[in-house]
């Protein structure tokens, strides 16, 4: 902020509190019709705000019906029907999940956000952060399908976002080494077989939009595969969103591997250090620095592509959004469910991207 | 042997290679037994054959009695159509709402970036079923349909706009008064003093434009509304209009940003290099600062675009018959699984390699020449 402009300066000063108030104020002004264009601007964006927030905001909130768990407040209401959400929060967000085992999925799902909110600390980043992960997922496989005690629920009756998580988690943290060990295979130049192969499988990968993939995984499979190596559905969306992932991961990690100058492998090959050395020592913390931003970009693309499992019948949150909907005693709120579902999807991809802004931050610091 | 890298190298490779190989096989053979099993010969011959499949709409003609490969490309089109589309839109838009997030009034730098972090972070998915569940929702039966500008009417039933008919013969006319302006305006810049060039070829283009319009025949047709619907124009159905704005508005995030990170790369002090050396404003733009930014913003662009096409696929949420939606319904129809595979396989790279060709094409164009 500027200081107290000129023409102030010869005035008795007004009490601190009410000049940086009107300093602020007039700033402001100055900003929105400093000039023509900056005036032309504000007149456009305010118009187009006036026309937009008001009418958002007497449906969103003030016409809305919020709490009344009664159908028919919904059908009298001119605005959102949240209600519905909130009657329905189990089925939405747990899917068709046997009702009385509800607590299972519910706890992991707070187990994987807990998990994931830990890990983000810096504080954690220790070789016993990825064996608890190894043992919690375990844990979710156990709380999710059943036995040793508990009953036994098959991944067709899984859905919401205990789906979505598992996906997400397990694709990404699968496809990433992968993508490294495809990344390094590429850039291979004593075996030319190693680069063929990778290359192929990367650039295949990459040109074939996932919903192909993804029907291919899940459809045709069951052609190509012989009855005792075919997996379950669940399990067969799960491995081809983690092949797509590590294709576009490798590609990444590729770019960082080439930012690496020569000298460094030069140099650590001087001292002795192996192959496998070199690149965890040396190489690797050097490339994925440097990846950070593109690396986030392609893990939030991830993180939202594992939406497109409803079009080979997986129950993720926007199919048990459409099942829940299907009740006839309600109206059928179909925007404020999908905006709901959105809003989950926002949150943990808006949350990631600012995680990756602070990853950002904290490297430069360190140079 | 162990420590001999050569020797090691060879080994893993060999290992991989068996894996493969063996791998392969055992899709290969499985796949013949199951084959013969349910009696589906392998061949492309069932392309020729009738395909009955429904495609709800297309742009190109189409009946369930013609063949397969006909229904599949008509949905090839209908995928070009909607990319297309997508891509223009969303770069005007992009563009847009990139240049107006680098201003500095906060009302139009604040809206924008709302906008851009909504479409970056939310699947387009969950944005087609959502804008798709509003159509029906929102909008008024086709009776009451929505004026929201002189011939552009929305309704539950679709968008329609007046369509602009202009004849082959005007089209052609103007292509060659554009290729003779370019050619003119060549031939002024390499004899002529500039200014002089400028003021003929102002001259020049004037009277083309004149001539062109004189003698076009543009017509515009106007939809009518005759009680059952309406009748002339462009009717847009609710599957496409939805489409097309939910890839529009997710695509125009990713543009917005490509293009604010591309004019935020070049440094304050190419503006200041240009004015010292007494160039004008305009001139700085066109000279230093946009064939730089075209230099950083075109790879990334070229990518985004190429997702457009993969996006498009999406369509199947809303039920729009897109190459992938054909392909599956051919697939599931005519149980050729293999044949299908090939298809849709050699279609997306095509296109995309398309689309990587001119944009490097393009890049190299204007690239920095070095000598």
């Amino acid at each position: 902020m500027k200081p107290l402009s000129a023409e102030l300066a010869g005035q008795p000063m007004p009490p601190f509190a009410l000049a940086a108030l009107t300093n602020r104020a007039r700033e402001t002004v100055k900003l929105l019709f400093g000039s023509p264009l900056n005036a032309m601007l504000t007149l456009i964006f305010g118009a187009g705000l006036f026309a937009v927030v008001p009418p958002m905001t007497r449906w969103l909130v003030l016409d809305a019906v919020l709490f009344d768990p009664d159908p028919n407040a919904c059908r009298a209401a001119s605005g959102a029907c949240w209600s519905f959400i909130h009657a329905k929060s189990g089925q939405l967000l747990l899917g068709i999940y046997p009702f009385d085992e509800r607590w299972r999925p519910a706890l992991v799902c707070v187990l994987i956000i807990a998990l994931l909110g830990w890990s983000v600390r810096p504080a954690s980043w220790k070789p016993r952060l990825l064996a608890l992960w190894v043992v919690a997922l375990m844990l979710v496989g156990w709380l999710m399908g059943g036995g040793f005690g508990l009953a036994s629920v098959p991944t067709s009756s899984w859905g919401g976002l205990p789906v979505t998580l598992i996906l997400t988690v397990v694709a990404i943290g699968v496809a990433f080494p992968a993508g490294i060990l495809l990344a390094l295979g590429r850039r291979s130049t004593t075996m030319p077989a190693m680069r063929i192969v990778t290359v192929a499988f990367i650039e295949g990968i990459r040109g074939l939009p996932l919903l192909s993939i993804l029907y291919v995984a899940s459809i045709m499979l069951p052609l190509f595969l012989p009855d005792y190596l075919l997996p379950d559905k669940f399990v067969r969306a799960l491995i081809a969103l983690t092949l797509f992932a590590s294709a576009y991961l490798a590609e990444v990690i590729r770019g960082g591997l080439q930012a690496v100058p020569t000298g460094q492998n030069e140099a650590a090959q001087a001292l002795g250090l192996s192959f496998w050395q070199t690149q965890r020592l040396v190489v690797l913390p050097q490339a994925i620095q440097v990846a950070i931003p593109a690396l986030a970009n392609t893990i939030i693309v991830m993180i939202k592509n594992t939406s497109l499992v409803l079009v080979v019948g997986l129950f993720d949150l926007i199919s048990s959004g459409k099942a829940t909907l299907a009740d006839p005693a309600w109206p059928s709120p179909a925007a404020e469910t999908f905006l709901f579902v959105g809003a989950i999807f926002f949150a943990l991809s808006f949350s990631f991207a600012r995680f990756s802004d602070f990853l950002e931050r904290r490297a430069r610091v360190r140079y | 042997m162990l420590n001999d890298a050569k020797a090691r190298a060879i080994a893993i490779q060999g290992v991989l290679v068996l894996a493969l190989v063996g791998l392969t096989a055992l899709l290969f053979t499985t796949t013949i037994t199951n084959l013969e099993a349910r009696g589906i010969p392998i061949g492309f011959d069932f392309l020729a054959a009738p395909s009955r499949l429904v495609i709800s709409e297309s742009v190109l003609p189409y009946v369930p009695r013609d063949p397969y490969y006909w229904a599949i490309v008509v949905g090839i089109a209908n995928t070009i159509l909607i990319s297309t589309l997508v891509i223009v839109f969303s770069s005007i838009i992009g563009l847009i709402l990139g240049i107006a997030r680098l201003s500095s009034n906060p009302l139009a730098s604040g809206t924008c970036k709302v906008w851009v972090e909504v479409a970056r972070n939310t699947p387009p998915i969950v944005l087609l079923i959502f804008l798709y569940s509003l159509w029906w929702k929102v909008l008024p039966p086709i009776g009451q349909a929505a004026n929201l500008a002189p011939g552009v009417y929305v309704s539950m039933r679709g968008l329609v706009m007046p369509a602009v008919n202009i004849s082959m013969q005007s089209i052609g006319w103007a292509l060659l008064g554009l290729a003779g302006l370019l050619i003119g305006a060549r031939l002024l810049r390499a004899f002529v003093a500039r200014t002089l060039s400028l003021s003929v070829l102002a001259l020049m283009s004037a009277a083309a434009l004149g001539l062109w319009v004189a003698n076009a025949s543009i017509q515009v047709e106007w939809p009518v509304f005759t009680g059952f619907g309406f009748r002339g124009g462009i009717a847009l159905t609710p599957e496409f209009s939805t489409i097309l704005i939910g890839l529009t508005i997710y695509t125009s995030g990713f543009v917005a940003e490509i293009v604010r990170g591309g004019v935020l790369a070049i440094g304050k002090g190419q503006w200041d290099a240009g004015r010292s050396l007494g160039l004008s404003q305009t001139r700085i733009l066109q000279l230093i600062i946009i064939p730089q930014t075209l230099r950083i913003v075109v790879p990334p662009l070229n990518s985004q675009y190429i997702n457009v096409v993969k996006n498009s696929t999406l369509a199947i949420a809303v039920g729009y018959p897109d190459f992938l939606a054909v392909m599956n319904t051919t697939i599931s129809k005519s149980s050729h699984a293999i044949e299908g595979l090939f298809i849709i396989l050699g279609v997306y790279l095509a296109l995309n390699l398309t689309l990587s060709a001119v944009a490097n094409w393009y890049n190299r164009r204007i690239a920095i020449q070095e000598r």
